[in-house]
This record gives structure tokens, C-alpha cells and sequence, in this order.
């Protein structure tokens, strides 16, 4: 059952690694960027919001820390390459995950309630910071990137591969995590706390290594698009929609899988800047967003994936049932979560 | 000393608009254990109401919340039952955040559409007069926000104690299984408790109307602040939520004053953290309730 | 077991099918594209692609934008097109955000492959579209990103349409105070700055003139945009008690300070509010209009002005639109103006393809509704804008001469008069 995942896997690193070779077009490289960016993000928030079901609101503070982390080392620099800043992508992400350790102390030893008041009240405080500390940030009036020195014709793949690579750690990372003892630690952490805790499951370790990590990599993220903007202002480094997108991409695909969040992803984000190109005046904008939420958490709360999977596993067993005579007494897909299924989701 | 002293009067005259505001959220989580996120939402689209009936109909803002609250409690009751009550119970406390935050949106959204992005404020002939009080300045429509927040929050502390239905949502909030055995209908409790919640937001829109500009993206900052009070107060205690509401506004308006107006936005927060540091189940809240 | 293999096979290559079918589907899009391209034939439309906000934030300003675009597009298609050529304006919506303005370019650039594009609303928006044109060789005339930032870029394919950056919008301001003999020159000045990219330097630029002219500070504070409240910081204006009032201002400040002023009773002899004080109906309707008299703002178009095409511009837009001349936004004529200088060129060179443009714009002067444009070297203008001041209930140029249409009043009067 392994070869297989494995083999799906490298499929999928291979089909990345492989489609800017087509001579694609400048725009649809700048799409893939960006349906890359918010696949790796919607795949780290699966990891706490997901994984250990506390829904954190605030992943967008935490973009902005690394965008501004990314700024603020490069400040009056000159670049050569072009690939410094890439090169410190994994001491923006330590950043992340510093910061995000104490929050996590802090707002983790109470119920998810309390831990979505602090993560949201934290974002609207970085955007804060971002506006007031002028010296740091530039303020609301932004701060400015040195320009990346690719040739114009090919000035996404880099962009595109280092997002990539992200996108491909992430998913290993989650991959790794569904098949370890931390992974069956957050599955019992959602399910149910205390008698996880009870059981002897190191509950408060378990939750703050997945709320680091996951924001560690949002931060890197944001490094990026910094990087690809060239210029950013606080409103738009630290933007709530940043967070609406990501919970909605992972609840849409399917939080606790592995593909999930990637499908929520390229639909949603692909969707959303062609459509808001070619309807033109998309006034409905945010309306469309909240009705598709509200419809899939009433509708289809636990994502596509999951809701493929229940359906063929219920004919597969109708189809068992029938070939063995019996009557189909099979209850409706389950609403407790499915240990096996989550820990086996997306994998075999 | 004198800006100290004003800031103080500010604080405590606002104090009573956030206390209103946050009277509604804290009953929501008492009775639903729901964090209503679209709180804030509420309030700018009670905003929008009254902004409306003034500039059609000329309707002064005081005089238009009884209109407002009644449009205001069907609309929570409506929500409540679209979109709350088919949640699943095991999945509720998690996905009952972002329903909430989903409705919040779907208002921002309704009310870009229908009023645009402008800053919209209710500019009433009183608007601009003030009263000089030992020379401190009291403006007079902060003083009438203050006094309606009085006679609402009054209103709601009868509507609480003094009637059926008001004991029902006590008992609910304090022991929901109990409840249900004395033939408290949990079910209407929660429908009528949110959509009274929402009704709180009705006079506190018009009120917030009255003070500041608004535009639909405004209840982002209005429900950061109010998460923090509800906190501080303590999570399902409407008295928490009061008391909650003007020390922080009041705070807010000292450091306004003494050190810089930028650095109290942060007071929201640093209390947060405080709160959630030293007393987590904050001023008034139950810790055995599992609040926190 | 099996079948859960084709199952996930089906979730997870799903994703990769998707996004390979898009590319399939953007090869063949793109080969269909590829015949309008920069054609000089004449009698081929001119496609001039915009990104503008249509919603979100910016979306009141960027519908003004819009329409002053189109509006210009049917005033040159009336009288034979450019060159010949038909204009098609291709408009799309950025939603108000930075990424998708770099997506609209992108997609307008290469992919619809238009002819010229034309800039977006506000400063935030322009800087990381004008990068996207830049590399791409397009010019890039803008109508509304002048702050420093936009400059700072140092593009040479990039034209502010406008006649002096924004943060040197209240400069007028100052040079009118220094013109008054010594013995009418106010003594101290008060700064009340909103933190943003546009109203704190416009109130600094005018500090650091009054100061090296020796007009006293005697009070400065900068302060947050989310700030609600003004009463604490109008109260130490008062009590600083200066001659003149400097507000760096955008529009909702601008009108609580001045209604805090009015609440604590204090006028001050010199009042500029660097915006709000210059919209000729929004002002007086928040402010009440009793309040208005004397205050001083910066305009670049106004109505009733005499620069060149304005009233063509004024009386084209009542008819499209409706309204007043005061109901039109400035966002309008400035995306006008663009227009004009995308048409003069035309005239001039008989060419309207990017590299001309880029080329010819860095020298002359170029007549617009706004005033006489010349652009430097990294697309900052070099003009100033117009003092204007609220008399009678109408927003009026008083400074300087060669626009002036009455003389200041000074000093302020009292609030209600």
C-alpha cells in the first residue's frame, strides 16, 4: 500500500516540476504562482486546523511577519543573484514559528473558542505593528523590495519552483505526520481532548509543534510574495481575506487529507482570479465567498474528498452486502470522525 | 492631568456603547456557547439601517431603534436557524466560528453592494454641539449614547431576570441538561437568545452611526475590540461584559491621551493576553462552566 | 484495498489534471490571441487594456476612474479615433488588491495582448503594476499613484498624470503663506498629520518650509488611520493655540477635525486641509456649511476651471452621467487627462505605440484639464497644484495668479460665518 502513495506522489512532483517546460504563458505562470502559494498555505493550516481541529483565524498575522521579515532583511540591499532572498526562506519560517510558540502557549490551554478570539485579535495586532512601527516597517507606506533581477521571460519560474518546493514539503510533511504518533495525537486531540489527554497523549506539546510548524511555513510563504510584489503595505500583508481564503481552500477540499487543501486551492484560487478578469465587475466578490463557505460547511462540511470517499465506500459495501444477500442495513456516512480514514487519507 | 481626566470621561462615556455591544455578543456564548464573530457585522448593518431611515425618511437615529431592533432580531433569529441550527452537534463549537465569520462576510458583502464603499456617518443636527463641565468637554451625542446604553443595557438585565423567558436563557446558560428536564425548550432559547443579541446590536448601531464614520469594512476592528471585552469580562456574564466594556475603553482613551492615539489600538490586545495570562475564565466567568 | 487505491488515484492526480488541462486550454486561447496583436495598420481597433477597482476598498474612486476613461474613449471615438483607430477600452476590476492588479496587467499584457494599458487607482495598486508593465515594455500613464513610493521606483516607462507628485500637493499652501508681507505672516503653526502614504508627507513638506521660514511648531501629531476619536488631539491644538492649522488630511479625518474644532470653539486664522476640505459636496454636508468659509485645500481640477478641455470633459460628463459639475470626482478627470495625453502624442507624432511613447513624454509640456503637464525622469511631474479655498459656499483658486479666480480671504473667519 505504500509503493503506491509513493508513486502517486512522485507523479505529482513530476507533473510540477515538468509543466513550465511547456512554454507557458507569462499570465498563467503568474496563476500557477499564486495557486501555489495558497495550496501551501491552506496545507499548513490543515495541520492545525485540519489535523487538530483548533481553526485558527490568524495565519494571515503570520504571512505578514514573514513578508515583513523578508523586507526588512533586504532593506537597502543589492542583490546579485537574485536568490538571497530564497536562500533565507528557512530563517523567515524560524521566525514564523518563534512567534508563533508563545501564542500557541498562550492561546492553546483553552478551548478552540478562545484560541480563534486570540489568533484573529493577533492578526488585527500585526496589522497594527505593520502600520505603526515606522521604522521597521515603513508604515502605511509600505515597504519596498529590491527588485528581482530575472530576465523578463522567465521571470516567474523562480518564483514557481521555490513555491513548489514548499508545496512538496508541506505535503511531505503532512504525509509524515498522518503516518506518525503525532499524527494519531492531533486525530485524538480532535476527537476528543480530554480523554486524550487523559490516555497520556502529550496534548500541549503535540498542538503548539503543529501550530509552529504550520505557521513557521505560512511565514515563508509571505516571504515570497514579497519578494514577487516587489512593494508591500500593511493592509495587504496582513489581510483577513488571506485567512478566509486558506480555511475556505482547506474546508472545501477536505480538512485532515492530505490532497484536500490542494484541490480547495486550484479550484478556488484559479477560480477567483479568472472570474474576477474576464465578469469584470464581480461586485459580488465577497458575497460569493461567504454563501460558498456557508454552503460548504452546511452542505459538505467535511470537503470533497472526504464526502468522494464516504459516498464510494458506502456502494462498495452495498455492493458487498448485495453479493453476500444480505440486506443493506449500512448506516449513513459517519459523522464521528474516522481515525482510519483520516490517517489513511490521501494516502492508501 | 486635564487629558488624563478627559480621556477618562471619554473612555467611560464609550464604555457604555462597547458594553452595550458586547452585552449581546457574551449572551450568544451563554446560551449557545457560540462566538459570534459576525457581532460586529451586526452592528455597521444596524448602522446602515438607521443611516438609511435618517437620510430617507429623517428619522433621528434614537428614535429609529425600536424600528432597527425588531428588524435587527428577526434578522439574528433568521440566521440562527439558516445557518446555525443545521450544525451538527459534534462539530459545532469548531464550525459554529466560521459560520459566524461566513455571515460577517456575507454582510460586508450585502452592504458594499447595496451602499457602496464610502464612509458613511449619520450626521444629526446635534452632532456637532458639546456641553463644557468644569472645563472638560462632553459632546452631546456621546452623553445620550451613554445614557441609551444605560436604559438598554437596564432593559435587558429586566428582560433577563424579571420574565419567563429571561429565566429560561438563565437556566440554559447555567445548566442546559437541567434545563431541559424543567421543559425549557433549548431549541426556541437559542433561536430568541440570538436573535436578542442581535437586537442589542440594533441600538448600538445607531448609536455607533451617530459617533464615528463607518464603511462596511469597519466591524473588523468592532469585533476584535469586542472579543477582548467579552474575554476580560468573562465569557457568558452580560454583568462581565459591562464592566469589561468601559475598562477597556477607558484604557484605550488614557493611553490615547497620554502616551499616543496609535498605541490604543494595542490596549485591546495587551488586555487580551493579560486576561487570558493571570485569569483566564476573566473578570465574572465560571471556571467549573468550562468556559475557559 | 484496491479500490481505495483508484479512489485516491482519482483525489489525488485530480489536482494535477486540472491544472493540466488549464495549460492545454491556455495554449490554445493563446494561438487565437496571438492575431490581434500590435497592428499599425489603421482602421485596427486600438485596445487600451486598465485595471481598476470596481469593488472593494478603492471601488468608489476606481468607478470614477472608469468612467473618466470611457468617457474619453467616446469623446476621441466621436471625432475619427486615434489616428484613425477605433479606442476600445478593456477595463477590468482588481478588487482593490495588489495581487490581482498583478494578475490584470499579466493577463492584459500577455494574454489578450492589448496595445497600451493605462494605470489603476491609487499609489498602493500603481507600484506593483507599473512593475508588470515595465518588464513587459509598455508605457504606463497613470492617473492616481503620485505617491513617493511610485517614484522611488525610478521607471522611466512611467507617467503621473497629475501636475505635481502628491505629497507635494499642499506646497502651494506654503508658498502662499511666504508671499504675505512679514507683518500679515502667521507666527506658529500646528500639524495634525494622518499616518498614510499621501497626507503625512504633504503636511511635513509644508513644515519644512514654514520652519526654515521661522514659523514656530507648536504642536504635531501624527495619528493612526483607525483613529475614531479627534477630541484628545484637537484639544492640544487648542491649547497650543497656533496661527495656522495644517492638516495632512485624507477625507474623513479631515471632517472630524474640523468638527471637533467647531465643538471645542476654537478657529484658527490659517486652516489647510491637504483633502476632504477640497470635495465640493461631501464637505459642507459633513461639516455643515455655515463651517466652510476660509478653509484651504489643494485641487488639481475643479469646477468651473478654464485648463484645457475641461469644458468639453465637464459638459460630456453631465450628459453621460448626470449631476452637477460639483458632483464630479477629481478620479474622473484625472483618468481624462491620460487620455488627452495618449491623444496629443498621437497628434504630435503620428505614432502611438509604447516605445514612442515612452520617449516622447520626458520632454515638453502637454496641455491637459489639468493643467500643463512636463514629467521628469522617473515620472514625477513638475508642476503644482492650485490653492483653493471655500468662499460663499463654493470651492475657488485663489493662488496662484495665473489661476486665480478671487483673492484669499485671511484671515479665516470664525466658525458659522
Amino acid at each position: 500500500m505504500r509503493l503506491p502513495s509513493v508513486l502517486r506522489g512522485g507523479v505529482f512532483v513530476a507533473v510540477l516540476v515538468t509543466v513550465p517546460m511547456f512554454g507557458l504563458q507569462h499570465w498563467f505562470l503568474n496563476l500557477l504562482v499564486f495557486v501555489l502559494m495558497y495550496a501551501t498555505m491552506s496545507s499548513a493550516w490543515n495541520l492545525v486546523g485540519g489535523f487538530a481541529g483548533y481553526p485558527s483565524l490568524g495565519h494571515a498575522g503570520f504571512f505578514g511577519i514573514g513578508a515583513y521579515t523578508i523586507a526588512l532583511i533586504f532593506k537597502d540591499h543589492v542583490l546579485t543573484t537574485g536568490y538571497e532572498p530564497f536562500l533565507l526562506l528557512p530563517l523567515v519560517g524560524l521566525v514564523g514559528g518563534f512567534i508563533g510558540w508563545p501564542i500557541a502557549l498562550i492561546s492553546m490551554r483553552t478551548r478552540a473558542d478562545v484560541f480563534a478570539i486570540v489568533t484573529i485579535t493577533f492578526l488585527f495586532v500585526v496589522q497594527t505593528l505593520a502600520f505603526n512601527l515606522h521604522d521597521l516597517t515603513g508604515g502605511s507606506q509600505g515597504a519596498a523590495l529590491p527588485i528581482p533581477p530575472f530576465p523578463a521571460a522567465t521571470f516567474e519560474l523562480p518564483f514557481y519552483y521555490v513555491l513548489a518546493a514548499l508545496l512538496i514539503l508541506t505535503m511531505g510533511l503532512t504525509f509524515a505526520t498522518m503516518r506518525s504518533k503525532v499524527g494519531l495525537s492531533l486525530v485524538s486531540i480532535r476527537a476528543d481532548e480530554d480523554k486524550a489527554r487523559g490516555v497520556g497523549v502529550p496534548t500541549m506539546g503535540v498542538k503548539v509543534l503543529a501550530f509552529s510548524v504550520s505557521v513557521g511555513i505560512t511565514a515563508m510563504v509571505g516571504a515570497v510574495w514579497a519578494y514577487y510584489q516587489s512593494f508591500i503595505y500593511p493592509q495587504f500583508a496582513v489581510d483577513p481575506l488571506v485567512t478566509i481564503a486558506i480555511v475556505l481552500m482547506t474546508f472545501l477540499g477536505g480538512r485532515g487529507t492530505l490532497w484536500g487543501p490542494v484541490l480547495g486551492a486550484v479550484i478556488l484560487e484559479s477560480g477567483q482570479q479568472l472570474l474576477t478578469y474576464q465578469l469584470g465587475a464581480v461586485q459580488l466578490y465577497l458575497i460569493v465567498y461567504a454563501l460558498l463557505f456557508l454552503v460548504i460547511i452546511l452542505l459538505l462540511p467535511r470537503g470533497i474528498l472526504p464526502t468522494i470517499q464516504d459516498r464510494l465506500r458506502l456502494r462498495r459495501r452495498r455492493r458487498r452486502a448485495d453479493a453476500a444477500g444480505a440486506p443493506p442495513g449500512d448506516p449513513t456516512p459517519s459523522s464521528e470522525p474516522d481515525t482510519a480514514s483520516m490517517l489513511g487519507g490521501g494516502a492508501s | 492631568m486635564h487629558a488624563l481626566i478627559q480621556g477618562v470621561i471619554l473612555g467611560i462615556l464609550t464604555g457604555g456603547v462597547y458594553a452595550l455591544m458586547a452585552s449581546g455578543q457574551t449572551l450568544i456564548f451563554g446560551i449557545m456557547k457560540v462566538v459570534n464573530l459576525a457581532q460586529g457585522a451586526m452592528v455597521i448593518m444596524a448602522a446602515y439601517l438607521s443611516y438609511q431611515l435618517f437620510t430617507r425618511f429623517g428619522v433621528d437615529p434614537f428614535l429609529a431603534i425600536p424600528i432597527t431592533t425588531v428588524l435587527m432580531f428577526a434578522f439574528g433569529v433568521g440566521v440562527e436557524l439558516l445557518f446555525l441550527r443545521p450544525l451538527r452537534r459534534e462539530d459545532k463549537s469548531e464550525l459554529s466560528l466560521l459560520v459566524t465569520f461566513a455571515v460577517a462576510l456575507l454582510i460586508e458583502g450585502v452592504l458594499s453592494v447595496t451602499w457602496g464603499t464610502t464612509y458613511r456617518s449619520i450626521n444629526a443636527s446635534y452632532a456637532n454641539s458639546s456641553w463644557t463641565l468644569w472645563g472638560y468637554q462632553i459632546t452631546v451625542v456621546r452623553l445620550w449614547a451613554f445614557v441609551l446604553s444605560l436604559v438598554a443595557l437596564g432593559l435587558l438585565f429586566w428582560l433577563l431576570n424579571r420574565t419567563r423567558f429571561g429565566r429560561a436563557v438563565r437556566a440554559t446558560v447555567q445548566n442546559p441538561q437541567s434545563a431541559r428536564l424543567l421543559g425549557v425548550e433549548a431549541q426556541w432559547v437559542s433561536a430568541l437568545g440570538f436573535g436578542l443579541g442581535a437586537a442589542t446590536a440594533a441600538a448600538a448601531g445607531s448609536v455607533y452611526g451617530l459617533l464615528y464614520p463607518f464603511y462596511p469594512g469597519s466591524h473588523y476592528d468592532l469585533i476584535s475590540r469586542l472579543l477582548s471585552i467579552v474575554v476580560l469580562g468573562g465569557l457568558g456574564s452580560v454583568g462581565g461584559a459591562v464592566v469589561a466594556g468601559v475598562i477597556v475603553s477607558t484604557s484605550s482613551a488614557i493611553v490615547a491621551a497620554t502616551i499616543s492615539p496609535a498605541w490604543s489600538e494595542m490596549t485591546f490586545f495587551v488586555i487580551l493576553i493579560l486576561v487570558l495570562l493571570i485569569r483566564p475564565q476573566g473578570l465574572f466567568g465560571n471556571v467549573d462552566r468550562g468556559a475557559i | 484495498m484496491q479500490q481505495s487505491n483508484r479512489l485516491w488515484h482519482r483525489g489525488g492526480v485530480g489536482a494535477v489534471a486540472v491544472a493540466v488541462a488549464l495549460s492545454l486550454a491556455s495554449c490554445a486561447s493563446s494561438s487565437n490571441n496571438s492575431g490581434a496583436s500590435t497592428s499599425a495598420k489603421s482602421g485596427a481597433p486600438l485596445v487600451i487594456g486598465a485595471s481598476v477597482s470596481l469593488t472593494g476598498d478603492f471601488a468608489d474612486s476606481g468607478k470614477a476612474v472608469q468612467r473618466g476613461y470611457q468617457l474619453w474613449a467616446n469623446g476621441v471615438n466621436a471625432k475619427g479615433g486615434i489616428l484613425g483607430r477605433k479606442v476600445t477600452m478593456k477595463i477590468v476590476d482588481d478588487a482593490s488588491s495588489p495581487t490581482q492588479v498583478v494578475s490584470n496587467y499579466q493577463n492584459l499584457i500577455n494574454r489578450d495582448k492589448v496595445n497600451l494599458v493605462v494605470g489603476p487607482f491609487s499609489s498602493l495598486l500603481t507600484v506593483p503594476a507599473s512593475q508588470v508593465a515595465n518588464r513587459y515594455g509598455y508605457a504606463f500613464l497613470e492617473p492616481a499613484g503620485g505617491g513617493p513610493k511610485v517614484f522611488a521606483q525610478n521607471l522611466h516607462n512611467l507617467f503621473f498624470v497629475q501636475p505635481a507628485p502628491t505629497t507635494k500637493s499642499g506646497d502651494v499652501f506654503a508658498d502662499w503663506i511666504l508671499s504675505l508681507p512679514a507683518s500679515a505672516r502667521p507666527k506658529t503653526a500646528a500639524y495634525t498629520e494622518l499616518d498614510d502614504p499621501f497626507a503625512a508627507p504633504i503636511a511635513e513638506n509644508i513644515r519644512a518650509r514654514f520652519e526654515a521660514a521661522g514659523i514656530k511648531t507648536v504642536y504635531k501629531q501624527v495619528y493612526p488611520a483607525e483613529t475614531q476619536d479627534f477630541s484628545a488631539i484637537m484639544s492640544k491644538v487648542v491649547a497650543a493655540n497656533p496661527d495656522i492649522l495644517v492638516g495632512g488630511t485624507q477625507n474623513n479625518d479631515a471632517y472630524a477635525q474640523v468638527k471637533t474644532l467647531v465643538q471645542l470653539k476654537f478657529s484658527p486664522k490659517f486652516m489647510f486641509l491637504s483633502n476632504g476640505a477640497n470635495s465640493p459636496l461631501e464637505f459642507p454636508s459633513k461639516v455643515g456649511p455655515q463651517n466652510t468659509q476660509g478653509i484651504m485645500s489643494a485641487g488639481d481640477w475643479f469646477p468651473g476651471s478654464t485648463a484645457t478641455g475641461s469644458a468639453d470633459f465637464t459638459a460630456a460628463y453631465i450628459k453621460a452621467y448626470g449631476g452637477t459639475a460639483d458632483t464630479i470626482d477629481n478620479s474622473s478627470a484625472e483618468a481624462y487627462g491620460v487620455g488627452q495625453v495618449l491623444a496629443d502624442v498621437a497628434a504630435k507624432t503620428g505614432k502611438i505605440d509604447n516605445p514612442t511613447l515612452i520617449a516622447t513624454l520626458h520632454q515638453g509640456t502637454w496641455p491637459t484639464l489639468l493643467g500643463d503637464l512636463r514629467w521628469g525622469p522617473d515620472g514625477a511631474p513638475s508642476g503644482s497644484f492650485n490653492l483653493i479655498q471655500w468662499q460663499g459656499g463654493k470651492l475657488v483658486p485663489v493662488y496662484p495668479s495665473a489661476v486665480a479666480q478671487a483673492k484669499p480671504i485671511s484671515p479665516k473667519p470664525n466658525w458659522g460665518g
